[in-house]
């Protein structure tokens, strides 16, 4: 706003600008919240604070600009509600470290098929919970990429990382994700 | 852990899953396919992580958005409901409108090219289609029972083909108005995107083109005097695989 939009104008461009992205911003808070109804009131306010700032999108992409929006009202929310999920990835870093020279490296472990196998007749359940396990900065990585489908680019403007990052975060997220099912059939 | 002669670099590591998301340019790719070829330590990881994309993709149930969430951000905004009908007839019409006129203020100072204009048009087939109750008119994945469908509804029926191998099954079909002539459009599918393809019958309109429009992305190419316009909100590099795809099938 700002720029002498009318409400109706306003409206008109939310409509074409956020509404058709609405499914996907649920779906996005959903897994970064965890939970439903916590989704909802993420949902809502970041669509508040999308068409306060409606005036303000470049006209590039808009589903990178809801999702951004979304992202950072989640980040908000869960600073004032769950703050102990706000952990920098430095942390991690050296716990998984840790864990590497712990199991010897991701190469000394794998070995192809017959985990393989294991992975494919996995259980939803069991890969939800791994999913809600990861750390945040991990998890968004890997909801946006393999559940969103959005290219490294993209995912590299919504969390305003570089696209290295997003790559090695993208690597860290499946890899612990494998770990933890592997760790369950153990 | 330096002792482990197998011990993969992380870097590497990491270009595997760059390579398997279709992020490396093409000689990278390369280099990278033969390092997987040749390690054993990096074609696991390779495997692993594909079998794990796939169950990601496949086996988590989708996280749809409750309706009444839909209508509190509705009457937040203030976009209040006129009808009986759901607003979402109002508001596609309005958008419709608003692409026909140009796209509404973000471009109405521009006089679009026809290329543009075809473009918005094609836009706003998809959009009336994503707000619809189902993207398309007709559902089927049997492209010898989509073909038919057009028979009698358009001069001709457009090129149909197959391509749920390759990640992009046929969802249906509808018939959208654009510049004032009915033009036949397949809807494909994407994990929980859609692509609509039209087929326009080819007067001389623009070149092969991406263009991007209030973040949707079109891709445009023409053969045998058809010229076709695949939109989605899909990357562009997952919409030019598949019409490379289409293009590329075996006519039906």
């Amino acid at each position: 706003m700002g720029v002498g939009l009318s409400d109706e104008e306003n409206r008109k461009q939310f409509a074409g600008i956020v509404v058709p992205h609405l499914s996907e911003a649920f779906a996005v808070a959903s897994w970064l919240t965890g939970n439903r109804t916590d989704a909802e009131d993420v949902v809502q306010e970041a669509c508040l604070r999308a068409f306060r700032a409606i005036g303000s999108f470049a006209g590039v992409n808009a589903r990178a600009w809801v999702l951004t929006i979304v992202r950072h009202t989640a980040y908000s929310w869960l600073a004032k509600n769950r703050p102990s999920e706000i952990v920098a990835v430095e942390d991690f870093l050296g716990e998984e470290r840790l864990t590497e020279q712990c199991i010897g490296g991701w190469s000394a472990t794998v070995t192809s098929t017959p985990e393989t196998a294991l992975l494919a007749k996995l259980d939803v359940r069991r890969l939800e919970a791994a999913i809600a396990a990861l750390p945040l900065a991990f998890r968004e990585v890997l909801i946006l990429r393999d559940l969103q489908g959005l290219e490294y680019r993209e995912i590299a403007e919504v969390t305003t990382l570089p696209v290295g990052t997003v790559m090695s975060r993208l690597a860290r997220a499946r890899r612990r994700i494998i770990g933890a099912l592997r760790t369950n059939d153990a | 852990m330096t002792n482990d002669s197998t011990r993969v670099p992380d870097d590497d590591s990491q270009l595997v899953h760059a390579y398997l998301d279709g992020e490396l340019d093409p000689a990278h790719a390369i280099v990278v396919g033969r390092k997987i070829a040749a390690s054993p330590a990096l074609a696991a990881e390779f495997e692993q992580t594909r079998t794990l994309r796939q169950a990601l993709r496949e086996h988590l149930p989708p996280r749809t958005l409750p309706p009444h969430l839909r209508s509190r951000i509705e009457a937040a905004v203030g976009m209040r409901r006129r009808w009986t009908r759901p607003s979402w007839q109002a508001l596609a019409a309005s958008i419709a409108i608003a692409f026909v006129l140009g796209g509404g203020s973000t471009w109405a100072v521009l006089r679009p090219a026809a290329g543009d204009r075809t473009a918005a048009a094609v836009l706003d087939g998809h959009m009336r289609g994503l707000m619809a109750p189902h993207p398309s008119d007709m559902n089927s994945s049997e492209r010898h029972t989509v073909k038919p469908w057009f028979n009698g509804r358009i001069p001709q029926a457009p090129r149909v083909v197959d391509l749920a191998q390759e990640g992009f099954p046929l969802i249906g079909a509808r018939v959208d108005v654009i510049d004032n002539t009915p033009v036949p459009t397949l809807v494909y599918g994407r994990r929980l995107h859609i692509i609509s393809l039209s087929a326009i019958p080819d007067e001389g309109r623009g070149p092969a083109a991406r263009r991007s429009i209030n973040g949707y992305n079109v891709v445009s190419w023409r053969e045998n005097g058809v010229s076709y316009w695949a939109v989605s909100d899909l990357g562009f590099g997952e919409l030019e695989t598949f019409a490379q795809l289409f293009r590329k099938a075996p006519t039906g």
